[in-house]
């Protein structure tokens, strides 16, 4: 069975939105599973984000977008998917989904906490479908608690859990994260709640609910610094790039020649310190007896921070990174979108990037899996599914339904 | 297993060895915290990250530090020397009885010990083994050494934070070492994949995780905007990078704490509506009211260029200005708007809705402490097999005798000399 697809077989009904439950789903789609996205007729805000590109060309601007299919974002989340577009408040359209909810084994939503009890989806409802199913709830504060109400997205999540607190300089306010970080790593923490339950239910048979809030995500990602308030009753906050624990310097982004160039480097102990020195070539305030400790740099790292990035400004950033990395120390360009993209070796020879064909977009760069497993390795098989693609063909495939009762579901805009 | 077991976790069964750092400590963790049976394999004189602090009274004390009591909860720790060939050829025999090898060596090291995969699985084919190391096994930078900055910085997420209105602001990296963490929940599916496809086969396998390239697939739109429009977003302080400016977002309140509203106008009617009802009955509203601002939620995403959106906007940080945050927060959240209060991460503790309705935290006992220690709380509720702290950290070789001895049959004159001789 070498190189087969390990999920092969496994159906996820997928009703997740943004980000969140959508990169949980894509990793199992990677590995092989059928996710098929249940989603309305009319298309989600997050369909029709930006940035978009038709036929291999960018639009500019959203007066161009003509269609629900040409979002990038979307077609990076949702790749190797399939897609449904059904009205679940017609009675047959709700009755088709809870049939093919029977023949599935992972359902999965982001709705806000009441959104599947009111479609009458709660788990005991989904249980009775399908003992064996596993279920995954995946709300901002959980599906229970005096604040199940609360609107989160993943900004929201990061004030909340304390992620947002921990960035950015201490006596500014918080920089936070510049992009849904807890979407993500929510998405993760429910990647890994699937591969689990799924491995239960292996075992056993059983199928169990699993409740998810991001922002209990965010907090245990963060766990270090509760344990030390519970033990220590210290409080912890945002310490620019510096490390306090274990204490390092120079630990920063340090100006590189160019417009906004950076380099992060980290220096632990005096070894590695003799090594930049050298790199350097010992310039002499390096030889400043402040710096001669590893306390002494602590102490005196508004110094040595302004030494240091007077010595990387004139450099290029790359060339710094390969100079430093030459003498044993961390070191890396601060690298965006583009840099990624274009001026990685790493990620360009372990294929980081790949392609699919997508009808409208054309063919398309997403995202890779960052695991390699080379018995069961995954594949990039489609784009993200136009609206309602194959909502046909899983009625037909999954349920049996006879092209007669499809095109009267169609026609009566069930589907 | 049988559901009597249930409680013990789904990964119940599962033996683990971990020759993880601070790098893979988390994938370790997650795992032992859901059931299986983790092994810390250390070097006698302990992991780094027992030299990590803080510690309990602030004493440096490879038993006491906190860093490391949070990564290595529900793990069994034993020491061994694998460069010696009696600590090779132990690491052998608790090979052979292993379901996986968690490992954050070096890009050759084990290999070069003839402790790699290959050599290791010919003795046990079942054997699961992830690597999960800064840039991978293969590639130019393979050999590169990393941070938490660093991998941050290489890897994406760092481009995106910071600040756009401090001038020569650097960009930021968010604290706690996420992009370990982002590595580790990789390297726990791809383990549990391969977990499935030996129920499967019968087969195990070789996984290499690069915490590079799980950096690399957490930015959000940073990727797909470069690749589908061709631009690069811009980091703007509290709030999304994004490709244009936009509307602050992060908002000062009267208490001098911090309140974040998405897009930092509102989004619909409703919401709109239902502020203005808020704000006039604080006699606040100033000149919102007027008619041209009644549609401004639909001129939100214009972001600064806009002036009427940008007057909201100005009218909002006066109105939150004068308020403490927590009524801001619950405010806003009753006209229907996604607004959250800036919180330190202990707070979570005194927040009813995680701390007691949801029973978030948990308890450990610390007989050095004599009390019971509340550590953070998990990250999903399992209806049926529920995460669990099942014991603290190990300390420094707590399990030496217990599994030498207990499980490979070694004596305990043995075990003493092993330890003599800098084995264990």
């Amino acid at each position: 069975m070498a190189g087969g697809q390990v999920f092969s077989g496994l159906r996820i009904i997928d009703f997740s939105w943004w980000v969140a439950g959508p990169h949980a789903t894509r990793i199992l789609a990677d590995f092989g599973a059928e996710v098929i996205k249940i989603e309305t007729k009319t298309p989600h805000v997050y369909r029709m984000n930006g940035p978009w590109r038709k036929h291999g060309i960018a639009l500019a601007n959203q007066s161009q977008v003509d269609s629900p299919n040409l979002s990038g974002t979307f077609n990076n989340q949702n790749r190797n998917k399939l897609g449904m577009a059904l009205d679940v408040k017609d009675p047959r359209g709700m009755a088709h989904l809870r049939s093919l909810i029977a023949l599935s084994d992972v359902v999965i939503e982001n709705f806000s906490s009441r959104v599947m009890e009111s479609w009458g989806l709660g788990y005991d409802q989904l249980r009775a479908l399908n003992p064996a199913i596993i279920y995954v709830s995946l709300a901002g504060m959980g599906h229970w608690g005096r604040d199940r109400d609360i609107q989160t997205m993943g900004p929201i999540v990061q004030a909340l859990s304390g992620l947002t607190w921990m960035s950015g300089f201490p006596d500014l306010p918080p920089a936070g994260w510049g992009y849904s970080y807890m979407d993500h790593l929510g998405g993760y923490a429910a990647a890994t709640a699937i591969v689990s339950a799924l491995y239960y239910r292996e075992q056993t048979g059983q199928g169990q609910w699993v409740d998810i809030s991001q922002t209990e995500v965010g907090n245990t990602l963060l766990g270090a610094e509760v344990l030390e308030y519970t033990v220590t009753g210290n409080t912890r906050t945002r310490n620019g790039n510096r490390l306090e624990h274990p204490a390092a310097a120079p630990h920063g982004a340090y100006r590189c020649a160019g417009d906004d160039r950076w380099i992060a480097i980290s220096v632990f102990n005096d070894q590695e310190w003799q090594a930049l020195c050298e790199a350097m070539g010992q310039p002499e305030w390096t030889r400043d007896p402040r710096f001669a400790t590893p306390s002494g740099r602590v102490a005196h790292q508004d110094d040595l921070d302004r030494f240091l990035e007077g010595w990387t400004c004139s450099q290029e950033d790359y060339a710094l990174m390969e100079l430093l990395q030459g003498h044993g120390i961390a070191a890396g360009v601060v690298q965006n979108g583009v840099d990624r993209f274009l001026r990685d070796p790493q990620l360009k020879e372990r294929g980081m990037f790949v392609t699919v064909e997508h009808p409208e977009m054309g063919t398309s760069p997403v995202e890779a899996v960052p695991i390699r497993l080379p018995e069961a390795p995954a594949t990039y098989r489609r784009g993200a599914p136009l609206l309602g693609e194959h909502s046909a063909e899983v009625l037909s495939r999954v349920l049996g339904l006879t092209p007669e009762e499809i095109g009267m579901l169609a026609q009566d805009g069930v589907i | 297993m049988t559901s009597d077991t249930a409680n013990l976790g789904p990964l119940v069964g599962l033996r683990v060895l971990e020759l993880a750092d601070e790098k893979g400590h988390y994938c370790g963790k997650l795992l032992a915290d859901m059931g299986a049976d983790v092994i810390k394999i250390e070097p006698p004189a302990g992991d780094a990250a027992r030299r990590v602090g803080p510690f309990v009274h602030d004493a440096p004390h490879p038993d006491r530090s906190l860093f490391f009591w949070h990564y290595n909860t529900s793990k069994r720790g034993v020491t061994l020397n694998l460069e010696t060939p009696e600590g090779r050829d132990l690491f052998r025999r608790l090979a052979r009885g292993a379901d996986m090898v968690l490992e954050t060596l070096a890009p050759g090291y084990l290999p070069g010990l003839r402790l790699g995969y290959r050599e290791l699985s010919a003795e046990n084919p079942g054997l699961i083994m992830t690597s999960l190391t800064p840039f991978g096994q293969t590639g130019p930078y393979r050999d590169f050494v990393t941070s938490d900055l660093v991998s941050l910085a290489m890897g994406g997420p760092m481009a995106s934070c910071g600040y756009d209105d401090i001038a020569g602001a650097p960009p930021i990296r968010g604290e706690g070492h996420q992009a370990y963490q982002t590595g580790s929940h990789y390297a726990f599916v791809g383990a549990l994949v391969a977990l499935y496809w030996r129920d499967l086969t019968g087969q195990g396998q070789y996984i290499d995780a690069s915490i590079h390239e799980a950096c690399s697939c957490t930015t959000e739109g940073a990727f797909p905007s470069w690749v589908y429009s061709g631009r690069v977003v811009i980091r703007q302080t509290g709030r999304h990078a994004s490709m244009d400016p936009s509307q602050p977002w992060q908002f000062l309140c009267k208490d001098g704490r911090y309140v974040n509203l998405i897009g930092g106008v509102p989004r619909d009617q409703r919401q709109w509506q239902a502020l203005l009802r808020w704000m006039d009955s604080k006699g606040m509203a100033e000149d919102l009211m007027d008619e041209k601002y009644q549609e401004v939620f639909r001129r939100r995403t214009l972001g600064r260029q806009d002036p009427l959106s940008h007057h909201v906007n100005e009218v909002l940080t006066r109105f939150f200005g004068n308020l403490p945050a927590e009524e801001v927060y619950h405010g806003a959240q009753a006209c229907f708007m996604p607004m959250g209060i800036v919180r330190s991460p202990e707070e979570t503790l005194d927040d009813p809705h995680f701390a007691e309705d949801r029973a978030f935290f948990s308890q450990l006992e610390h007989e050095e402490l004599g009390r019971a220690v509340t550590y953070p709380g998990r990250p999903y509720i399992f209806q049926k097999t529920p995460w669990q702290l099942r014991r603290r950290a190990p300390r420094l070789g707590e399990h030496n005798e217990e599994v030498y001895c207990g499980e490979l049959g070694l004596s305990k004159e043995r075990l003493t000399l092993l330890a003599e001789c800098g084995v264990i």
